[in-house]
């Protein structure tokens, strides 16, 4: 692919030599000719998305095979197998984790999120492979983990080695990793919306037409790929939800405030155990998953089998109300536990499915008790469920804009958009206060990288040309002003520069001594006009940020800041000067 | 042949497209095998955790149902013949909010399906719930069936009437009983089945004319000519149940409770003082034996409840009770005390009011003594009989 990264230099050679050829092989050639390296990104896009949706479709075939082979079509509550399996395939896992995997331990959001600005868009391709083969044996046996994590970086690392194999340009190679992550993720919910918001928020943190061209194409493909063969039903079967009565926002208000404080919970157990667990001695990490598997098992001998895998089939039937509250309650604490002992423990999966899990559940319960308090209040628990699954993805992930849609992409169903918002707003809320570090940023640190947080940039306060603008000077000039009557006007002012009002439109400015100059010179039937520059000042509106008055304060004495409504009317100025104080530390006294 | 396609397509991004495409291809393929072997082998254990589930269900075990039949919904989540069987495994397991819930969850889907609504109606009738029934019942009765339309149905509405009767909403029942009649074909077995309960119903013109159309088809049969008789029985038309029990009890002669009923008419037959036909002195003696036969009932009541009859002679205004009063034995056998000596009036005075006055009397010490002491035997029950249906006995 020499030629991909110099398209527009073949196309010239290709120009100066003459067709020699007719019929398809000319086709062909006029067809390459529309190819730059931004097209070609595109439509590899949807060989990504393919590729990442074949990729999702076997990935899940393997882990329903693994839990078929391993613990049966039957939960198999008070069998051996259940304690067995889980701890025996986790001493495999850690085994293959730690001497022929060492990559896949850890997020593939972070690892996704580090291949974007760390390592130039490389993830080794070993690391699908090792993510397919161990997550899919975790998963299977039991461990509390999810497929979409997994998905995601499996689609991440298959464009990542596409991008490689193909030569990209290191800015396009860089991009391969979000958009082969947005496809992963989209197969693995059946939810493009969701995956393209997903990695726009969380992982590229930026919206460009390019960007989001691919990001959206390879979503695309994916999900149709996945539908096409695992058919177009969403991941739960969605029950009847309605939203009827305004009053009962405040129901989903306190969903939104308990699952805010589960999600902090759930985070803090994974913050606190994870560095103890990494920092024990290297051979403890082979028995850890082992161990975390024999505690899950535990938890499903005694009856709870629900918490075992990614538990999508509970979670359906929490949402049509198979279970009793009690049940709920307790089958989302036994999930926390189960899901932080596997993912302390370096075992390979996500945390996705378990947090829509715990979601569903502690929003079943929260209706259930809603209903039992006021029984004429509250909606379906289907309906608690599934803004519960919002809620968890809000408060825990910190992912606000991707849990709405989310949710509406799973269900389908717009009329729970208001309560959803409302949950989900109030989860992420309390969620920020009580732990103002995201849960993949408190990951990225403990592993010992710095990448940037993007819920961190999308808080921080933006410098804006407001902020560094000098009141307008008293005089200002017009072109159309004659020079004897403007060294008139100047005469007893201090002031020296004059900002000019040009004719038809623009500003421009001219100093005292300009005028003095000219005025001694005995040309002041001139107009102030002729003494301006051809080229007029580039202006500034006050909302912009600061950043775009840095390009004009180094060449113009003052730049005008005008109001965007009439041009003409001069709010202020900037000067290198005001600018470079706003971006002064401030000073300790 | 990667040199090959090199050779066609010179140009490197022509060909990279070419290449990902025959992978995307090939991928295509390896896949598609994989999930057709995938999906036939989720079918096959659906289909067998079905089979289990549902011998589970049928052997009373719905707890281990319930987790087959979830085991198999999830190798094949469409099939509707496992939701539905789902659905009646959380039912028997008596969850029925979460029945409810499921099975509402495929009403959204398919509103119209007459097996969908007539689970929810039978979750509603298991619940009690007699509005939800009714709905869901009569939506199964006019949606949509994939066989039998007409049977489902019929079907669908007997459920529904058997609620009913179970509830005790006699008026509903017999309202949906006319319904169903209406468009009955000439089965017997049907036609029985629907008299049958017209007859719980206590609609016994209806349930009486269902079972003479089945005997119109089949002159002999021995369960609408039983049926026919218990009917007019019931109604209080004596002539006529004698007339079918007979013919039943020749039909079918071991039936002691048949030839109990037969005995039972034929003794109102025999003791109806109103009975038309009869000469005066007949009348005059059945009018005295039954006087004599509610007095020695009365006695007998009395001492069975421990209560000691007074021999005062009773006052001329205790002869007629108080209306709508609950008369007390005492006050029941001062009338009969009183009207005693007037006996041989009946004799001598053809235009009085006295057989009237007597039957009243004789009909409240039935009645109130059936309610103290139980049911009576032989000329007490016949007597009793006719109280019940004065004006239609002798029909």
């Amino acid at each position: 692919m020499k030629d991909l990264t110099t398209a527009s230099a073949a196309m010239t050679a290709r120009a100066e030599h003459p067709v020699r050829f007719l019929g398809p092989r000319r086709l062909f050639e006029a067809f390459e000719d529309v190819f730059d390296e931004e097209s070609f990104f595109l439509i590899v896009s949807v060989f990504i998305g393919i590729f990442s949706g074949l990729a999702v479709v076997c990935f899940r075939i393997a882990i329903d095979w693994t839990h078929l082979a391993l613990l049966g079509p039957l939960p198999p509550v008070h069998s051996w197998r259940i304690l067995v399996v889980p701890s025996t395939v986790g001493l495999g896992v850690a085994i293959l984790v730690v001497h022929v995997f060492p990559a896949i331990r850890g997020s593939g959001v972070n690892q996704t999120k580090a291949a974007l600005y760390i390592f130039n868009g490389f993830i080794p391709f070993r690391t699908a492979i090792g993510k397919f083969l161990c997550a899919a044996l975790a998963i299977g046996s039991g461990q509390s983990l999810g497929p979409e994590d997994p998905s995601l970086q499996i689609g991440a690392s298959l464009a990542s080695a596409l991008g490689r194999r193909l030569k990209l340009s290191r800015e396009k190679l860089r991009l391969m990793a979000p958009v082969g992550a947005a496809a992963g993720l989209a197969a693995a919910f059946n939810a493009p919306i969701s995956a393209v918001l997903f990695v726009i928020e969380e992982v590229i943190g930026r919206w460009s037409a390019g960007i989001l061209g691919s990001v959206v194409l390879s979503a695309v493909a994916s999900v149709v790929v996945e539908r096409w063969f695992l058919g177009s039903e969403p991941i739960f079967r969605i029950p009847v939800t309605a939203f009827k009565r305004p009053s009962e926002l405040l129901a989903y208000l306190v969903l939104g405030i308990v699952g805010g404080v589960a999600a902090v919970i759930f985070a803090k157990a994974i913050g606190f155990l994870r560095p103890r667990l990494k920092a024990m001695p290297r051979w403890t990490q082979y028995f850890q998953p082992a161990i975390a598997g024999l505690l899950i098992g535990l938890i499903g001998y005694f009856g709870f089998p629900q918490v075992m895998g990614a538990g999508y089939d509970y979670m359906d039937q929490a949402m049509h109300g198979q279970y009793v509250w009690q049940l709920l309650a307790t089958l989302a604490a036994l999930k926390i536990v189960a899901t932080t002992l596997s993912f302390v423990s370096g075992t390979p999966g996500g945390m996705f499915a378990p947090a829509l899990f715990v979601g569903a559940m502690l929003g079943g319960a929260v209706g259930g008790v809603e209903r039992y308090l006021f029984p004429h209040l509250v909606g379906s628990t289907g309906t608690y469920a599934l803004v519960g699954m919002g809620v968890l993805f809000a408060g825990f992930l910190r992912a606000p804009m991707t849990s709405v849609f989310m949710v509406l992409e799973v269900s389908g169903n717009y009329e729970i958009i208001v309560p959803v918002i409302v949950a989900n707003t109030f989860a992420y809320l309390v969620s920020r206060s009580l732990e103002p570090i995201p849960i993949f940023d408190l990951l990225t640190r403990q592993d010992g990288l710095v990448l940037p947080s993007l819920e961190e940039e999308r808080e921080e306060a933006i410098l804006r040309v407001e902020d560094a603008v000098l009141p307008a000077p008293a005089i200002i000039l017009s072109a159309a002003d004659y020079i004897d009557a403007a060294a008139r006007r100047i005469e007893n002012s201090t002031q020296t520069l004059f900002p000019v009002r040009l004719q038809p439109s623009g500003w421009g400015a001219i100093t005292r001594e300009q005028i003095e100059r000219r005025f001694k010179e005995g040309k002041g039937e001139h107009t102030i006009g002729s003494l301006i520059s051809a080229q007029p000042l580039p202006s500034l509106y006050p909302d912009l940020p600061l950043e775009s008055a840095l390009r004009f304060v180094q060449n113009c004495p003052i730049v005008p800041v005008v109001n965007r409504a009439n041009p003409q009317k001069l709010e202020g100025i900037v000067t290198s000067q005001s600018v470079f104080a706003k971006y002064a530390p401030p000073r300790r006294d | 042949m990667t040199k090959f396609l090199h050779k066609i397509f010179p140009r490197s991004a022509i060909l990279v497209l070419v290449l990902l495409t025959l992978a995307a291809v090939v991928g295509f393929a390896v896949v598609g095998h994989l999930v057709t072997r995938y999906n036939a082998n989720q079918q096959a254990r659906g289909r067998r955790l079905y089979a289990q589930g549902l011998a589970d269900l049928n052997s009373g075990n719905p707890n281990q149902a319930l987790e087959e039949l979830r085991a198999a919904l999830s190798c094949d989540p469409n099939n509707g013949q496992y939701e539905l069987s789902l659905g009646r495994a959380l039912r028997d397991t008596g969850r029925l909010d979460e029945a409810e819930s499921y099975l509402e969850s495929l009403w959204q889907r398919t509103p119209e399906d007459g097996t969908i609504n007539l689970a929810l109606a039978r979750v509603a009738a298991r619940r009690g719930s007699i509005n939800d029934a009714l709905r869901y019942y009569h939506n199964a009765m006019y949606g949509i069936w994939a066989s039998d339309v007409d049977g489902n149905r019929r079907k669908a509405q007997t459920e529904l009437i058997e609620f009913l009767l179970q509830k005790n909403a006699l008026a509903e029942a017999r309202s949906e009983l006319v319904s169903l009649a209406a468009w009955l074909p000439p089965d017997p077995v049907l036609q029985l089945r629907t008299a049958e309960l017209m007859l719980q119903a206590h609609d016994y013109g209806d349930a009486l004319a269902e079972y003479e159309r089945v005997l119109r088809l089949d002159h002999g049969n021995a369960v609408a000519l039983a049926g026919a008789g218990q009917t007019a029985y019931r109604a209080g038309s004596y002539r006529t149940a004698q007339r079918y029990l007979q013919a039943a009890v020749s039909a079918n002669a071991t039936d002691a409770n048949l030839r109990d009923l037969l005995a039972s008419t034929n003794t109102i037959l025999r003791t109806n003082p109103f009975a038309r036909r009869i000469s005066d002195a007949e009348r005059n003696r059945r009018l005295a034996a039954a006087f004599d036969a509610a007095g020695q009932r009365l006695t007998n009541c009395a001492q069975q409840r421990g209560i000691s009859l007074t021999t005062v002679k009773p006052a001329a205004s205790s002869l007629s009770a108080p209306p709508g009063s609950a008369p007390s034995l005492v006050s029941l056998e001062s009338r009969w005390l009183a009207i005693k000596p007037d006996l041989r009036r009946l004799r001598y005075e053809e235009e009085n009011d006295l057989p009237d006055v007597i039957m009243d009397l004789v009909f409240s010490i039935e009645q109130q003594t059936a309610l103290d002491c139980g049911a009576p035997q032989d000329l007490n029950h016949a007597l009793l009989m006719i109280a019940r249906n004065p004006d239609t006995a002798d029909e």
